[in-house]
């Protein structure tokens, strides 16, 4: 248990009940050998009430809008405004912002969702060596290091298979193990000899590269979940401390932190996107 | 990485699952919000610009119509205007026309009237004559009897006309 001792522990003194914000989600049940933890449960919760959001939308809108019809289009008016600035160009904004607006709207709810009442204080006691544990029924669902780390291959991914689209597959494979410019070298060498040092230099900046995607995935992820799980684990301390008046404050940041979480989060995926759609400039 | 597994409980079922999730959601809200949403945003754009493009087209229909209307008005004006010179002008031969005319035929019925005139005249002269001749030739045979024949009367004419 080397996690429980980094954890905030709040002991429940009397019924010696072990209140701990772990840095992982707890299975509440399994089905079959599959673990629903927390975390999934509350993702549940959300792509469920996304879903019902999306009907409610869709069987209202109208050609001339409502009052809700209007805030949502000058919403979506002023994103797209914001991925112009990113993009360049209105036609990919459109192009992207389904997607990339996915993770906005999921990562958003599922911040906001881990700060209910509710989520992480009701939950069940379960016996772990030897010891009474409270498990919460439901956890915020990026606070889960599966969930962001899913979100981040999914938006690395997909602007890898942007670029493989929008580029062909030779030249977007040669901006991480670049064979093109080794291959260029006898090629051009009697007009340039420089290209004799330039060239296995850009190899190994495309070999870098590859270290780099990898870095974008760990850094969307850990971002996210260190935020998120963080803000948790200060509403608790404070709550432990105060439960009346004092976390008030910190809800507040709380609610502003997922806000920009979810807006980074879908901006870096926007920039992933729009940076391997284009072509490598040297 | 053993670690990083163990320390945040990455599960690969987990991770698979939260795609699944995140696959729901965009799927969800692409199919059900975001598309209709934009597809009718879109036509609305559309619908608006073409009401634009339509308003300027109407008003530029209307600055044109105005202006052959103007030229329209101009030009009837001026042939109205034309019209009526013309008229003024033909009556005003027409009554010169007329006057003259006029003044001809009455000319012309004096002239007539004047030459009957004398024709009556000449002939009331003639008739007077005439007649003045046989009285003379009734009283000459009143006077100089009744048994003058044709011979003796012939010279007794004679004789009187040549005194």
């Amino acid at each position: 248990m080397t996690a429980q001792t980094q954890q905030a522990n709040i002991e429940n003194a009397h019924e010696e009940i072990i209140h701990e914000n772990t840095m992982f989600a707890e299975p509440i049940s399994y089905i079959g050998k599959f673990p629903i933890t927390n975390s999934l449960l509350n993702s549940w919760i959300v792509v469920f009430i996304i879903l019902v959001i999306s009907l409610v939308i869709r069987m209202n809108i109208r050609m001339i809008p409502g009052k809700v019809q209007s805030v949502l289009e000058m919403a979506v008016e002023g994103l797209l405004e914001i991925f112009d600035s990113v993009t360049g160009s209105r036609k990919k904004s459109l192009k992207f912002f389904p997607f990339v607006f996915t993770f906005f709207i999921f990562i958003l709810l599922s911040n906001w969702m881990g700060m209910l009442p509710g989520v992480g204080s009701i939950g069940q006691v379960v016996a772990e060596h030897g010891e009474k544990v409270f498990i919460p029924y439901f956890r915020g669902g990026t606070a889960d290091l599966n969930t962001t780390l899913a979100l981040a291959i999914i938006g690395v991914v997909a602007s890898h298979i942007l670029g493989t689209v929008s580029l062909g597959i030779w030249r977007h494979f040669n901006k991480f193990i670049n064979i093109q410019t080794l291959v260029e070298i006898p090629r051009k060498i009697v007009k340039e000899p420089t290209i004799l040092i330039v060239n296995p230099i850009k190899f190994f900046v495309g070999l870098l590269e590859i270290i780099g995607e990898l870095a974008k995935v760990a850094s969307l992820s850990f971002r996210l979940f260190g935020n998120i799980f963080a803000g948790e684990v200060l509403l608790a301390s404070m709550s432990a401390i105060l439960a009346f008046g004092l976390p008030i404050p910190f809800m507040f940041l709380e609610v502003i932190v997922g806000l920009i979480q979810a807006m980074i989060f879908m901006m870096l995926v926007l920039t992933y996107l729009t940076m391997s759609s284009t072509a490598e400039e040297h | 990485m053993g670690d990083l597994i163990e320390t945040f409980h990455i599960d690969f079922r987990l991770l698979v699952a939260q795609a699944i999730n995140f696959a729901i959601v965009f799927a969800v809200l692409y199919f059900f919000a975001l598309k209709p949403l934009m597809k009718i945003m879109q036509e609305r754009t559309g619908k608006i610009e073409k009401s634009l493009d339509d308003a300027r087209a109407i008003d530029e229909k209307l600055a044109q119509t105005r202006e052959e209307y103007n030229v329209v008005m101009a030009n009837a004006k001026k042939e109205a205007a034309e019209i009526l010179e013309k008229a003024k002008q033909a009556a005003e031969e027409k009554k010169k026309e007329t006057v003259a005319k006029a003044k001809e035929e009455i000319g012309s019925i004096i002239n007539q009237e004047k030459a009957k005139m004398q024709h009556e005249k000449a002939q009331t002269l003639k008739e007077i004559k005439k007649e003045a001749a046989d009285l003379v030739v009734a009283s000459l045979h009143k006077i100089l009897g009744e048994g003058v024949d044709a011979k003796k009367d012939k010279e007794l004419i004679k004789k009187l006309l040549v005194k």
